[in-house]
């Protein structure tokens, strides 16, 4: 699944341990959802999405294309 | 117990309560190789690392329920990829015990069980290494 958090971290300036400490995980998670290798569970996900003001899908994006 | 482990353990406090484990374990060897203690006595030596090994499991389980969701899931991947290992290890050492003689001073569960946390550490390695 691809994402934008890298991007929307960057904007507001947070190095990925500061997002890491925000969402309550592991700098290393943090870390694996930027580079796609892990896809977070849907409550994370919720909470992402959340600390950003935006909507899940505005962040996670499929890979198929419709 | 559950009081404990209300509040997650430090990673120091695993270790320890694995070190203590591992020292009950040598001193049940020594006990047992070296001591001419009764029949009833030596069971209940041979049994003694369950009460450290308890506290162990007890501080590990409650460590990894207060991981977060991918570290969580590294464990489970080690253990996917350890209890196989075990298996096959079992197997492969039942297999070649019929095929030759394999001395039980090298080759007796006391010697063997040793070989599973490397399996464990050999899969955390694998799955940790995947996630960074």
């Amino acid at each position: 699944m691809k994402n934008r958090l890298r991007d929307l971290r960057a904007e507001r300036g947070w190095s990925q341990a500061d997002l890491a400490e925000k969402l309550d995980v592991s700098r290393q998670t943090v870390n694996a959802i930027e580079t796609e290798k892990y896809d977070p569970s849907l409550p994370l996900a919720f909470k992402i999405a959340e600390l950003f003001g935006m909507k899940i899908e505005d962040i996670f994006m499929a890979n198929h294309k419709k | 117990m559950k009081t404990i482990l209300q509040k997650a353990p430090g990673q120091w406090t695993v270790i320890f309560t694995a070190l203590t484990w591992v020292l009950v374990y040598l001193l049940t060897r020594w006990l047992l190789d070296n001591d001419q203690l009764p029949e009833g006595l030596r069971i209940v030596v041979a049994l003694a690392p369950m009460v450290p090994f308890a506290f162990f499991l007890a501080f590990m389980l409650a460590g990894i329920r207060s991981m977060d969701e991918l570290h969580r899931r590294i464990q489970l991947e080690a253990l996917a990829i350890a209890f196989p290992l075990a298996i096959l290890f079992f197997m492969l050492l039942g297999l070649l015990e019929l095929a030759i003689p394999l001395s039980p001073e090298d080759w007796s569960y006391r010697h063997t069980w040793s070989y599973l946390p490397l399996f464990y550490f050999l899969g955390l390695a694998i799955a940790s290494r995947r996630y960074q």
